[in-house]
Protein backbone atom coordinates (compact mmCIF):
# COMPACT_ATOMS: atom_id res chain seq x y z
CA UNK A 1 0.00 0.00 0.00
CA UNK A 2 2.55 2.60 1.12
CA UNK A 3 4.94 1.40 -1.57
CA UNK A 4 2.50 2.17 -4.35
CA UNK A 5 1.70 5.61 -2.95
CA UNK A 6 5.35 6.43 -2.51
CA UNK A 7 6.67 5.36 -5.88
CA UNK A 8 5.78 8.39 -8.06
CA UNK A 9 7.16 10.89 -5.51
CA UNK A 10 10.40 8.98 -5.16
CA UNK A 11 10.83 8.89 -8.92
CA UNK A 12 10.28 12.64 -9.18
CA UNK A 13 12.85 13.42 -6.49
CA UNK A 14 15.44 11.30 -8.24
CA UNK A 15 17.83 8.59 -7.23
CA UNK A 16 19.14 9.75 -3.81
CA UNK A 17 15.86 9.21 -1.97
CA UNK A 18 15.45 5.77 -3.52
CA UNK A 19 18.97 4.90 -2.42
CA UNK A 20 18.23 6.18 1.07
CA UNK A 21 15.25 3.88 1.24
CA UNK A 22 17.18 0.87 0.05
CA UNK A 23 18.90 -0.20 3.28
CA UNK A 24 15.60 -0.21 5.19
CA UNK A 25 13.88 -2.25 2.47
CA UNK A 26 16.79 -4.65 2.38
CA UNK A 27 16.69 -5.05 6.11
CA UNK A 28 12.94 -5.63 5.95
CA UNK A 29 13.37 -8.13 3.14
CA UNK A 30 15.86 -10.02 5.30
CA UNK A 31 13.45 -10.22 8.22
CA UNK A 32 10.28 -10.84 6.23
CA UNK A 33 10.61 -14.60 5.63
CA UNK A 34 11.30 -15.10 9.32
CA UNK A 35 8.13 -13.27 10.24
CA UNK A 36 6.14 -15.49 7.88
CA UNK A 37 7.80 -18.56 9.35
CA UNK A 38 7.60 -17.57 13.00
CA UNK A 39 4.29 -19.25 13.93
CA UNK A 40 5.24 -22.54 12.28
CA UNK A 41 8.76 -22.59 13.71
CA UNK A 42 7.51 -21.72 17.19
CA UNK A 43 4.83 -24.40 16.98
CA UNK A 44 7.16 -27.11 15.75
CA UNK A 45 9.89 -26.10 18.18
CA UNK A 46 7.66 -26.04 21.25
CA UNK A 47 5.37 -28.94 20.42
CA UNK A 48 7.50 -31.32 18.33
CA UNK A 49 11.26 -30.93 18.59
CA UNK A 50 11.64 -29.80 22.18
CA UNK A 51 9.29 -32.55 23.47
CA UNK A 52 11.32 -35.11 21.56
CA UNK A 53 14.47 -34.11 23.49
CA UNK A 54 12.50 -33.72 26.71
CA UNK A 55 11.18 -37.28 26.32
CA UNK A 56 14.73 -38.64 26.17
CA UNK A 57 15.57 -36.67 29.33
CA UNK A 58 12.43 -37.90 31.10
CA UNK A 59 13.25 -41.49 30.16
CA UNK A 60 16.27 -41.28 32.45
CA UNK A 61 14.36 -40.05 35.50
CA UNK A 62 11.97 -41.42 38.05
CA UNK A 63 8.91 -39.20 38.45
CA UNK A 64 5.18 -39.59 39.09
CA UNK A 65 3.85 -36.44 37.32
CA UNK A 66 3.47 -34.72 40.70
CA UNK A 67 4.81 -31.15 40.28
CA UNK A 68 5.71 -30.92 43.99
CA UNK A 69 7.98 -33.91 43.76
CA UNK A 70 11.25 -33.43 41.86
CA UNK A 71 12.25 -35.95 39.21
CA UNK A 72 15.18 -38.15 40.24
CA UNK A 73 17.90 -39.08 37.74
CA UNK A 74 18.23 -42.85 37.40
CA UNK A 75 20.24 -43.27 34.19
CA UNK A 76 19.21 -46.12 31.95
CA UNK A 77 17.42 -48.02 34.71
CA UNK A 78 13.96 -47.38 33.22
CA UNK A 79 14.90 -49.04 29.94
CA UNK A 80 15.99 -52.20 31.71
CA UNK A 81 12.90 -52.15 33.90
CA UNK A 82 10.52 -51.72 30.94
CA UNK A 83 12.32 -54.25 28.74
CA UNK A 84 12.16 -56.93 31.41
CA UNK A 85 8.50 -56.36 32.37
CA UNK A 86 5.81 -58.84 31.34
CA UNK A 87 3.73 -55.93 30.03
CA UNK A 88 6.49 -55.06 27.57
CA UNK A 89 6.82 -58.67 26.51
CA UNK A 90 3.08 -58.83 25.74
CA UNK A 91 3.10 -55.42 24.07
CA UNK A 92 6.06 -56.30 21.89
CA UNK A 93 4.72 -59.69 20.78
CA UNK A 94 1.25 -58.25 20.18
CA UNK A 95 2.69 -55.38 18.15
CA UNK A 96 4.36 -57.96 15.92
CA UNK A 97 1.05 -59.83 15.59
CA UNK A 98 -0.83 -56.63 14.75
CA UNK A 99 1.72 -55.67 12.10
CA UNK A 100 2.21 -59.23 10.79
CA UNK A 101 -1.52 -59.85 10.41
CA UNK A 102 -2.06 -56.50 8.75
CA UNK A 103 0.17 -57.43 5.80
CA UNK A 104 -2.04 -60.12 4.25
CA UNK A 105 -5.31 -58.48 5.35
CA UNK A 106 -4.70 -54.80 4.72
CA UNK A 107 -1.84 -54.78 2.21
CA UNK A 108 -2.23 -57.84 -0.03
CA UNK A 109 -5.97 -58.55 -0.02
CA UNK A 110 -6.90 -55.18 -1.56
CA UNK A 111 -4.62 -55.79 -4.60
CA UNK A 112 -6.91 -58.18 -6.52
CA UNK A 113 -9.93 -56.09 -5.51
CA UNK A 114 -8.28 -52.98 -6.93
CA UNK A 115 -7.28 -54.71 -10.16
CA UNK A 116 -10.84 -55.91 -10.63
CA UNK A 117 -12.43 -52.50 -9.91
CA UNK A 118 -9.89 -50.92 -12.24
CA UNK A 119 -10.87 -53.35 -15.01
CA UNK A 120 -14.45 -52.11 -14.65
CA UNK A 121 -13.42 -48.54 -15.48
CA UNK A 122 -16.00 -45.89 -14.63
CA UNK A 123 -18.57 -48.56 -13.79
CA UNK A 124 -16.59 -49.37 -10.64
CA UNK A 125 -17.36 -46.02 -9.04
CA UNK A 126 -20.07 -47.31 -6.70
CA UNK A 127 -17.67 -49.87 -5.27
CA UNK A 128 -15.08 -47.19 -4.62
CA UNK A 129 -17.54 -44.89 -2.90
CA UNK A 130 -18.93 -47.57 -0.59
CA UNK A 131 -15.59 -49.10 0.33
CA UNK A 132 -14.12 -45.65 1.07
CA UNK A 133 -16.74 -44.83 3.69
CA UNK A 134 -14.97 -46.42 6.72
CA UNK A 135 -12.00 -44.10 6.18
CA UNK A 136 -14.05 -41.09 7.22
CA UNK A 137 -15.79 -42.52 10.27
CA UNK A 138 -13.87 -42.01 13.49
CA UNK A 139 -12.29 -45.07 15.01
CA UNK A 140 -14.19 -44.43 18.25
CA UNK A 141 -17.50 -44.61 16.43
CA UNK A 142 -16.39 -47.75 14.58
CA UNK A 143 -15.20 -49.46 17.76
CA UNK A 144 -18.39 -48.67 19.68
CA UNK A 145 -20.54 -49.83 16.77
CA UNK A 146 -18.77 -53.18 16.74
CA UNK A 147 -19.03 -53.40 20.52
CA UNK A 148 -22.80 -53.38 20.04
CA UNK A 149 -22.85 -55.70 17.01
CA UNK A 150 -20.63 -58.23 18.78
CA UNK A 151 -22.42 -57.92 22.13
CA UNK A 152 -22.51 -61.55 23.32
CA UNK A 153 -26.08 -61.33 24.66
CA UNK A 154 -28.06 -58.89 22.50
CA UNK A 155 -25.80 -58.19 19.53
CA UNK A 156 -26.89 -58.47 15.91
CA UNK A 157 -24.03 -60.83 15.11
CA UNK A 158 -25.34 -63.27 17.71
CA UNK A 159 -28.88 -63.15 16.32
CA UNK A 160 -27.80 -63.45 12.70
CA UNK A 161 -25.35 -66.26 13.35
CA UNK A 162 -28.03 -67.94 15.47
CA UNK A 163 -30.25 -68.08 12.37
CA UNK A 164 -27.72 -70.32 10.66
CA UNK A 165 -27.05 -72.30 13.83
CA UNK A 166 -23.68 -70.82 14.81
CA UNK A 167 -23.11 -69.78 18.41
CA UNK A 168 -21.25 -66.48 18.75
CA UNK A 169 -18.50 -66.73 21.37
CA UNK A 170 -17.63 -63.76 23.61
CA UNK A 171 -14.93 -62.59 21.22
CA UNK A 172 -13.65 -59.58 23.14
CA UNK A 173 -13.42 -61.10 26.60
CA UNK A 174 -11.50 -64.20 25.49
CA UNK A 175 -7.73 -63.74 25.47
CA UNK A 176 -7.38 -65.99 22.40
CA UNK A 177 -9.84 -64.15 20.16
CA UNK A 178 -9.76 -60.52 21.36
CA UNK A 179 -6.66 -59.49 19.41
CA UNK A 180 -8.01 -61.04 16.20
CA UNK A 181 -11.27 -59.21 16.63
CA UNK A 182 -9.41 -55.92 16.87
CA UNK A 183 -7.32 -56.85 13.82
CA UNK A 184 -10.49 -57.61 11.87
CA UNK A 185 -12.09 -54.30 12.86
CA UNK A 186 -9.01 -52.28 11.95
CA UNK A 187 -8.85 -54.11 8.61
CA UNK A 188 -12.49 -53.18 8.07
CA UNK A 189 -11.52 -49.55 8.63
CA UNK A 190 -8.52 -49.39 6.31
CA UNK A 191 -8.99 -51.94 3.53
CA UNK A 192 -11.07 -49.78 1.23
CA UNK A 193 -8.65 -46.92 1.57
CA UNK A 194 -5.72 -49.10 0.58
CA UNK A 195 -7.72 -50.34 -2.38
CA UNK A 196 -8.11 -46.73 -3.52
CA UNK A 197 -4.36 -46.20 -3.18
CA UNK A 198 -3.80 -49.15 -5.50
CA UNK A 199 -6.38 -47.76 -7.90
CA UNK A 200 -4.42 -44.50 -7.99
CA UNK A 201 -1.33 -46.53 -8.85
CA UNK A 202 -3.20 -48.46 -11.53
CA UNK A 203 -4.57 -45.26 -13.06
CA UNK A 204 -1.07 -44.37 -14.21
CA UNK A 205 -0.75 -47.56 -16.29
CA UNK A 206 -1.10 -46.84 -19.97
CA UNK A 207 -3.97 -48.92 -21.33
CA UNK A 208 -2.38 -48.92 -24.79
CA UNK A 209 0.33 -51.19 -23.39
CA UNK A 210 -2.34 -53.73 -22.48
CA UNK A 211 -3.89 -53.54 -25.94
CA UNK A 212 -0.45 -54.03 -27.48
CA UNK A 213 0.20 -57.10 -25.33
CA UNK A 214 -3.18 -58.52 -26.17
CA UNK A 215 -2.52 -58.06 -29.87
CA UNK A 216 0.61 -60.10 -29.35
CA UNK A 217 -1.62 -62.84 -27.97
CA UNK A 218 -0.94 -62.41 -24.24
CA UNK A 219 -3.59 -63.83 -21.91
CA UNK A 220 -5.09 -61.99 -18.92
CA UNK A 221 -2.83 -63.94 -16.57
CA UNK A 222 0.30 -62.95 -18.47
CA UNK A 223 -0.75 -59.29 -18.62
CA UNK A 224 -1.38 -59.35 -14.87
CA UNK A 225 1.95 -60.99 -14.02
CA UNK A 226 4.20 -59.26 -16.52
CA UNK A 227 2.71 -55.78 -16.70
CA UNK A 228 0.24 -54.83 -13.97
CA UNK A 229 1.89 -56.31 -10.88
CA UNK A 230 5.40 -55.01 -11.67
CA UNK A 231 4.02 -51.51 -12.27
CA UNK A 232 2.07 -51.75 -9.02
CA UNK A 233 5.10 -52.67 -6.89
CA UNK A 234 6.04 -49.09 -5.89
CA UNK A 235 2.47 -48.47 -4.71
CA UNK A 236 2.59 -51.75 -2.84
CA UNK A 237 5.66 -50.61 -0.93
CA UNK A 238 4.04 -47.32 -0.10
CA UNK A 239 0.87 -49.04 1.13
CA UNK A 240 2.95 -51.48 3.15
CA UNK A 241 4.89 -48.81 5.03
CA UNK A 242 1.94 -46.50 5.63
CA UNK A 243 -0.14 -49.43 6.84
CA UNK A 244 2.57 -50.49 9.31
CA UNK A 245 2.73 -46.97 10.72
CA UNK A 246 -1.07 -46.78 10.84
CA UNK A 247 -1.25 -50.11 12.62
CA UNK A 248 1.29 -49.13 15.28
CA UNK A 249 -0.53 -45.88 16.06
CA UNK A 250 -4.22 -46.02 15.32
CA UNK A 251 -4.97 -49.41 16.82
CA UNK A 252 -4.71 -47.62 20.16
CA UNK A 253 -8.28 -46.41 19.81
CA UNK A 254 -10.02 -49.80 19.43
CA UNK A 255 -7.75 -51.27 22.11
CA UNK A 256 -8.70 -48.51 24.53
CA UNK A 257 -12.43 -48.71 23.74
CA UNK A 258 -12.91 -52.45 23.31
CA UNK A 259 -10.54 -54.19 25.71
CA UNK A 260 -8.37 -51.66 27.55
CA UNK A 261 -5.41 -53.86 26.62
CA UNK A 262 -6.88 -56.97 28.29
CA UNK A 263 -7.85 -59.70 28.87
CA UNK A 264 -4.53 -60.53 30.53
CA UNK A 265 -2.66 -58.01 28.34
CA UNK A 266 -3.58 -60.07 25.29
CA UNK A 267 -4.45 -57.03 23.14
CA UNK A 268 -2.09 -54.34 24.43
CA UNK A 269 0.56 -52.93 22.07
CA UNK A 270 3.60 -50.71 22.58
CA UNK A 271 1.61 -47.50 22.25
CA UNK A 272 -1.00 -48.67 24.73
CA UNK A 273 1.81 -49.79 27.06
CA UNK A 274 3.26 -46.25 27.02
CA UNK A 275 -0.20 -44.89 27.77
CA UNK A 276 -0.65 -47.27 30.69
CA UNK A 277 2.76 -46.52 32.20
CA UNK A 278 2.42 -42.76 31.89
CA UNK A 279 -1.23 -41.92 32.39
CA UNK A 280 -2.60 -44.89 34.33
CA UNK A 281 0.20 -45.73 36.75
CA UNK A 282 1.96 -42.30 36.47
CA UNK A 283 5.34 -43.92 35.94
CA UNK A 284 6.64 -41.19 33.64
CA UNK A 285 10.19 -42.54 33.38
CA UNK A 286 9.00 -45.92 32.14
CA UNK A 287 6.50 -44.29 29.78
CA UNK A 288 9.20 -42.06 28.30
CA UNK A 289 11.59 -45.02 27.97
CA UNK A 290 8.87 -46.94 26.11
CA UNK A 291 8.32 -43.88 23.88
CA UNK A 292 12.01 -43.75 22.97
CA UNK A 293 11.92 -47.46 22.06
CA UNK A 294 8.84 -46.83 19.89
CA UNK A 295 10.66 -43.89 18.34
CA UNK A 296 13.53 -46.16 17.28
CA UNK A 297 11.07 -48.61 15.77
CA UNK A 298 9.15 -45.91 13.88
CA UNK A 299 12.36 -44.33 12.60
CA UNK A 300 13.38 -47.66 11.13
CA UNK A 301 10.02 -47.92 9.36
CA UNK A 302 10.20 -44.29 8.23
CA UNK A 303 13.68 -44.78 6.81
CA UNK A 304 12.27 -47.65 4.78
CA UNK A 305 9.45 -45.33 3.68
CA UNK A 306 11.87 -42.67 2.45
CA UNK A 307 13.78 -45.28 0.47
CA UNK A 308 10.59 -46.57 -1.16
CA UNK A 309 9.37 -43.06 -1.91
CA UNK A 310 12.60 -42.47 -3.82
CA UNK A 311 11.86 -45.60 -5.81
CA UNK A 312 8.39 -44.34 -6.54
CA UNK A 313 9.74 -41.09 -7.94
CA UNK A 314 12.16 -42.95 -10.19
CA UNK A 315 9.34 -45.04 -11.57
CA UNK A 316 7.46 -41.90 -12.50
CA UNK A 317 10.20 -40.72 -14.84
CA UNK B 1 -9.19 -54.80 -19.68
CA UNK B 2 -11.75 -57.50 -20.41
CA UNK B 3 -11.82 -60.37 -17.97
CA UNK B 4 -13.33 -63.72 -18.77
CA UNK B 5 -16.94 -64.19 -17.75
CA UNK B 6 -16.32 -66.46 -14.77
CA UNK B 7 -13.69 -64.12 -13.30
CA UNK B 8 -16.08 -61.22 -13.71
CA UNK B 9 -18.77 -63.05 -11.76
CA UNK B 10 -16.36 -64.00 -8.99
CA UNK B 11 -15.01 -60.45 -8.83
CA UNK B 12 -18.46 -58.92 -8.49
CA UNK B 13 -19.42 -61.46 -5.84
CA UNK B 14 -16.32 -60.74 -3.75
CA UNK B 15 -16.76 -56.98 -4.03
CA UNK B 16 -20.46 -57.14 -3.25
CA UNK B 17 -19.58 -59.14 -0.13
CA UNK B 18 -17.08 -56.44 0.86
CA UNK B 19 -19.65 -53.71 0.28
CA UNK B 20 -22.14 -55.64 2.37
CA UNK B 21 -19.53 -55.96 5.13
CA UNK B 22 -19.14 -52.18 5.08
CA UNK B 23 -22.83 -51.40 4.80
CA UNK B 24 -24.16 -53.86 7.40
CA UNK B 25 -22.59 -52.20 10.48
CA UNK B 26 -23.72 -48.80 9.19
CA UNK B 27 -27.26 -50.14 8.80
CA UNK B 28 -27.19 -51.68 12.29
CA UNK B 29 -26.07 -48.37 13.83
CA UNK B 30 -28.81 -46.39 12.06
CA UNK B 31 -31.51 -48.97 12.81
CA UNK B 32 -30.57 -49.16 16.50
CA UNK B 33 -30.40 -45.38 16.78
CA UNK B 34 -33.97 -45.04 15.47
CA UNK B 35 -35.50 -47.77 17.64
CA UNK B 36 -37.56 -47.23 20.75
CA UNK B 37 -36.12 -48.60 24.00
CA UNK B 38 -38.52 -51.55 23.98
CA UNK B 39 -37.31 -52.63 20.57
CA UNK B 40 -33.55 -52.06 20.86
CA UNK B 41 -32.79 -55.58 21.97
CA UNK B 42 -34.62 -57.19 19.04
CA UNK B 43 -32.39 -57.90 16.08
CA UNK B 44 -34.72 -56.62 13.34
CA UNK B 45 -32.99 -54.39 10.83
CA UNK B 46 -35.74 -51.81 10.67
CA UNK B 47 -37.55 -50.21 13.61
CA UNK B 48 -41.32 -50.77 13.50
CA UNK B 49 -41.92 -47.19 14.64
CA UNK B 50 -38.85 -45.04 13.97
CA UNK B 51 -38.29 -42.44 16.67
CA UNK B 52 -35.76 -39.75 17.47
CA UNK B 53 -36.08 -40.35 21.24
CA UNK B 54 -32.52 -41.64 21.42
CA UNK B 55 -31.17 -38.40 20.04
CA UNK B 56 -33.29 -36.52 22.56
CA UNK B 57 -31.67 -38.61 25.31
CA UNK B 58 -28.24 -37.50 24.11
CA UNK B 59 -29.12 -33.84 24.39
CA UNK B 60 -31.30 -34.14 27.47
CA UNK B 61 -29.82 -36.70 29.83
CA UNK B 62 -26.25 -36.60 28.52
CA UNK B 63 -24.38 -33.44 27.63
CA UNK B 64 -24.02 -33.91 23.88
CA UNK B 65 -24.91 -30.27 23.27
CA UNK B 66 -21.69 -29.32 25.07
CA UNK B 67 -19.70 -31.99 23.27
CA UNK B 68 -21.03 -30.94 19.88
CA UNK B 69 -20.31 -27.28 20.56
CA UNK B 70 -16.76 -28.07 21.71
CA UNK B 71 -16.13 -30.20 18.63
CA UNK B 72 -17.52 -27.67 16.17
CA UNK B 73 -15.79 -24.67 17.75
CA UNK B 74 -12.38 -26.26 18.24
CA UNK B 75 -12.44 -27.82 14.77
CA UNK B 76 -13.33 -24.53 13.07
CA UNK B 77 -10.77 -22.54 15.04
CA UNK B 78 -8.03 -25.12 14.70
CA UNK B 79 -8.46 -25.77 10.98
CA UNK B 80 -8.60 -22.02 10.20
CA UNK B 81 -5.50 -21.44 12.28
CA UNK B 82 -3.68 -24.33 10.66
CA UNK B 83 -4.50 -23.03 7.18
CA UNK B 84 -3.35 -19.45 7.88
CA UNK B 85 -0.14 -20.49 9.62
CA UNK B 86 0.71 -23.04 6.93
CA UNK B 87 0.02 -20.49 4.16
CA UNK B 88 2.44 -18.03 5.75
CA UNK B 89 5.19 -20.61 6.17
CA UNK B 90 4.70 -22.07 2.70
CA UNK B 91 4.89 -18.56 1.24
CA UNK B 92 8.17 -17.90 3.07
CA UNK B 93 9.64 -21.08 1.59
CA UNK B 94 8.27 -20.50 -1.91
CA UNK B 95 8.74 -16.73 -2.32
CA UNK B 96 11.91 -15.79 -0.41
CA UNK B 97 15.53 -16.83 -0.67
CA UNK B 98 17.22 -16.64 2.72
CA UNK B 99 20.02 -18.29 4.60
CA UNK B 100 19.05 -21.58 6.24
CA UNK B 101 15.93 -22.02 4.13
CA UNK B 102 16.69 -25.57 3.01
CA UNK B 103 17.68 -26.64 6.52
CA UNK B 104 14.46 -25.23 7.93
CA UNK B 105 12.38 -26.89 5.25
CA UNK B 106 14.07 -30.20 6.04
CA UNK B 107 13.09 -29.62 9.69
CA UNK B 108 9.48 -29.11 8.67
CA UNK B 109 9.56 -32.31 6.63
CA UNK B 110 11.20 -34.10 9.56
CA UNK B 111 8.38 -32.99 11.86
CA UNK B 112 5.94 -34.60 9.41
CA UNK B 113 7.52 -37.95 10.21
CA UNK B 114 7.18 -37.57 13.98
CA UNK B 115 3.81 -38.80 15.19
CA UNK B 116 2.06 -37.25 18.19
CA UNK B 117 2.58 -40.29 20.29
CA UNK B 118 6.30 -39.55 20.53
CA UNK B 119 5.82 -36.03 21.89
CA UNK B 120 2.72 -36.42 24.03
CA UNK B 121 4.28 -36.76 27.50
CA UNK B 122 6.22 -33.46 27.52
CA UNK B 123 3.36 -31.62 25.80
CA UNK B 124 0.99 -33.03 28.42
CA UNK B 125 3.31 -31.78 31.19
CA UNK B 126 3.49 -28.39 29.48
CA UNK B 127 -0.32 -28.18 29.37
CA UNK B 128 -0.41 -28.98 33.09
CA UNK B 129 2.13 -26.23 33.88
CA UNK B 130 0.19 -23.70 31.80
CA UNK B 131 -3.07 -24.72 33.46
CA UNK B 132 -4.62 -25.44 30.08
CA UNK B 133 -6.39 -28.70 30.89
CA UNK B 134 -10.06 -28.66 29.90
CA UNK B 135 -9.63 -25.57 27.72
CA UNK B 136 -10.01 -25.11 23.98
CA UNK B 137 -6.45 -23.80 23.96
CA UNK B 138 -5.12 -27.27 24.83
CA UNK B 139 -7.09 -28.79 21.95
CA UNK B 140 -6.11 -26.11 19.44
CA UNK B 141 -2.69 -24.58 20.08
CA UNK B 142 -0.36 -27.62 20.24
CA UNK B 143 -1.64 -28.72 16.81
CA UNK B 144 -1.60 -25.39 14.99
CA UNK B 145 1.70 -25.86 13.16
CA UNK B 146 0.95 -28.49 10.54
CA UNK B 147 4.04 -29.64 8.59
CA UNK B 148 2.06 -31.59 6.03
CA UNK B 149 0.02 -28.51 5.16
CA UNK B 150 3.18 -26.40 4.77
CA UNK B 151 4.66 -29.03 2.49
CA UNK B 152 1.55 -29.36 0.32
CA UNK B 153 0.96 -25.61 -0.04
CA UNK B 154 4.62 -24.93 -0.83
CA UNK B 155 4.46 -27.46 -3.66
CA UNK B 156 1.42 -25.69 -5.10
CA UNK B 157 3.00 -22.26 -4.72
CA UNK B 158 6.16 -23.36 -6.51
CA UNK B 159 4.00 -24.51 -9.40
CA UNK B 160 2.25 -21.14 -9.45
CA UNK B 161 2.71 -19.26 -12.77
CA UNK B 162 5.59 -16.82 -12.40
CA UNK B 163 3.99 -14.31 -14.79
CA UNK B 164 1.03 -13.72 -12.51
CA UNK B 165 3.32 -12.94 -9.58
CA UNK B 166 5.45 -10.62 -11.70
CA UNK B 167 2.35 -8.81 -12.90
CA UNK B 168 1.22 -8.35 -9.31
CA UNK B 169 4.60 -6.97 -8.28
CA UNK B 170 4.62 -4.59 -11.25
CA UNK B 171 1.33 -3.26 -9.96
CA UNK B 172 3.12 -2.52 -6.72
CA UNK B 173 1.88 -5.40 -4.60
CA UNK B 174 4.40 -6.49 -1.97
CA UNK B 175 4.79 -10.15 -0.95
CA UNK B 176 2.05 -9.80 1.68
CA UNK B 177 -0.54 -8.49 -0.75
CA UNK B 178 0.57 -10.88 -3.48
CA UNK B 179 -0.03 -13.78 -1.11
CA UNK B 180 -3.57 -12.84 -0.09
CA UNK B 181 -4.78 -11.17 -3.29
CA UNK B 182 -3.13 -13.30 -5.97
CA UNK B 183 -1.89 -16.62 -4.63
CA UNK B 184 -4.61 -17.62 -2.16
CA UNK B 185 -7.59 -17.06 -4.50
CA UNK B 186 -5.85 -19.19 -7.11
CA UNK B 187 -5.06 -22.00 -4.67
CA UNK B 188 -8.74 -22.67 -3.94
CA UNK B 189 -8.72 -26.33 -5.10
CA UNK B 190 -5.63 -27.17 -3.06
CA UNK B 191 -6.96 -25.29 -0.05
CA UNK B 192 -10.33 -26.99 -0.14
CA UNK B 193 -8.66 -30.40 -0.41
CA UNK B 194 -6.41 -29.55 2.51
CA UNK B 195 -9.36 -28.28 4.53
CA UNK B 196 -11.12 -31.61 4.08
CA UNK B 197 -8.11 -33.54 5.39
CA UNK B 198 -7.54 -31.22 8.34
CA UNK B 199 -11.24 -31.21 9.18
CA UNK B 200 -11.59 -34.99 9.25
CA UNK B 201 -8.37 -35.39 11.20
CA UNK B 202 -9.41 -32.86 13.83
CA UNK B 203 -13.04 -33.98 14.08
CA UNK B 204 -12.09 -37.62 14.56
CA UNK B 205 -9.14 -37.01 16.88
CA UNK B 206 -9.09 -39.32 19.84
CA UNK B 207 -5.84 -39.58 21.73
CA UNK B 208 -4.98 -35.98 22.50
CA UNK B 209 -8.45 -34.95 23.75
CA UNK B 210 -8.37 -38.10 25.87
CA UNK B 211 -5.36 -36.71 27.71
CA UNK B 212 -6.33 -33.06 28.13
CA UNK B 213 -10.09 -33.06 28.68
CA UNK B 214 -11.07 -34.24 32.13
CA UNK B 215 -14.26 -32.34 32.92
CA UNK B 216 -17.50 -33.17 31.14
CA UNK B 217 -18.03 -29.61 29.94
CA UNK B 218 -14.72 -29.60 28.04
CA UNK B 219 -15.12 -32.86 26.12
CA UNK B 220 -15.35 -33.15 22.36
CA UNK B 221 -17.85 -35.40 20.61
CA UNK B 222 -15.43 -38.32 20.31
CA UNK B 223 -14.63 -38.08 24.03
CA UNK B 224 -18.33 -37.73 24.74
CA UNK B 225 -18.93 -41.07 23.03
CA UNK B 226 -16.31 -42.70 25.24
CA UNK B 227 -17.74 -41.04 28.33
CA UNK B 228 -21.28 -42.11 27.47
CA UNK B 229 -20.12 -45.66 26.78
CA UNK B 230 -18.65 -45.88 30.26
CA UNK B 231 -21.62 -44.31 32.05
CA UNK B 232 -24.78 -45.45 30.21
CA UNK B 233 -23.70 -47.03 26.96
CA UNK B 234 -23.94 -50.64 28.01
CA UNK B 235 -27.51 -50.25 29.24
CA UNK B 236 -28.78 -47.81 26.62
CA UNK B 237 -27.46 -49.00 23.29
CA UNK B 238 -30.13 -47.03 21.41
CA UNK B 239 -28.77 -43.71 22.62
CA UNK B 240 -25.21 -44.98 22.25
CA UNK B 241 -25.76 -45.72 18.55
CA UNK B 242 -27.50 -42.36 18.12
CA UNK B 243 -24.28 -40.82 19.44
CA UNK B 244 -22.19 -42.85 17.02
CA UNK B 245 -24.38 -41.70 14.14
CA UNK B 246 -24.23 -38.08 15.30
CA UNK B 247 -20.43 -38.14 15.52
CA UNK B 248 -20.13 -39.62 12.04
CA UNK B 249 -22.59 -37.33 10.27
CA UNK B 250 -20.34 -34.37 9.38
CA UNK B 251 -17.57 -36.39 7.75
CA UNK B 252 -20.02 -38.63 5.89
CA UNK B 253 -22.10 -35.64 4.74
CA UNK B 254 -18.95 -34.00 3.44
CA UNK B 255 -18.24 -37.16 1.53
CA UNK B 256 -21.70 -37.42 0.01
CA UNK B 257 -21.47 -33.82 -1.21
CA UNK B 258 -17.93 -33.94 -2.53
CA UNK B 259 -17.37 -37.63 -3.26
CA UNK B 260 -14.76 -37.40 -5.94
CA UNK B 261 -12.73 -34.63 -4.38
CA UNK B 262 -12.69 -36.23 -0.94
CA UNK B 263 -11.48 -39.56 -2.27
CA UNK B 264 -8.84 -38.03 -4.53
CA UNK B 265 -7.63 -35.82 -1.71
CA UNK B 266 -7.17 -38.63 0.76
CA UNK B 267 -5.52 -40.87 -1.77
CA UNK B 268 -3.12 -38.15 -2.88
CA UNK B 269 -2.13 -37.42 0.70
CA UNK B 270 -1.75 -41.05 1.68
CA UNK B 271 -3.18 -40.18 5.11
CA UNK B 272 -5.29 -42.86 6.68
CA UNK B 273 -8.30 -41.60 8.62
Amino acid sequence: MSDAAFAPGAAAEGIPSAAARLPLRLRLAGVAPWLYLAPTLLGLGIFVYWPLIHTVALSMTEWNLNPDQPARFVGLENYGRVASSTLFEHAWVNSLIYVGASIPLKVLAPVPLAVFVWSLGARGHAYRAILFLPTLISFVAVAIAFLWILNPIFGYAKAWLGEIGVRLPALLTDADTAIWTIIAISSWKVMGFNMLLYLAGLASINRDLIEAMRMDGASDGVILRRLILPLLTPTLFFVLISTVIFTIQQVFTPIDILTGGGPQNSTTNLFHMVYQYTFVTFDVGAGAAGTVMLFALLMAVTAAQILTLDRRVEYGR
Amino acid sequence: MELSRSWRVIGHLVLLTCCLAVAAPVAVVLATALKSPSEVFQPSLWPSAPTFDNFATLFGKARFADYLWNSVATTVLRVSGQLVIALLAAWAFARFAFRGRDTLFAMVLGAMMIPHLLTMIPVYILMARLGWFDTWAALIIPNLAMPFAVFLLRQHMLAFPRDLLDAAEMDGAGPWRALWRVVVPNLAPALSALTIILFVECWNEYFWPLLVTETEASRTLQMGLREFLESDGYSDFGAMMAGVALASVPAVALFLILQRRVMDTFVASGLKG
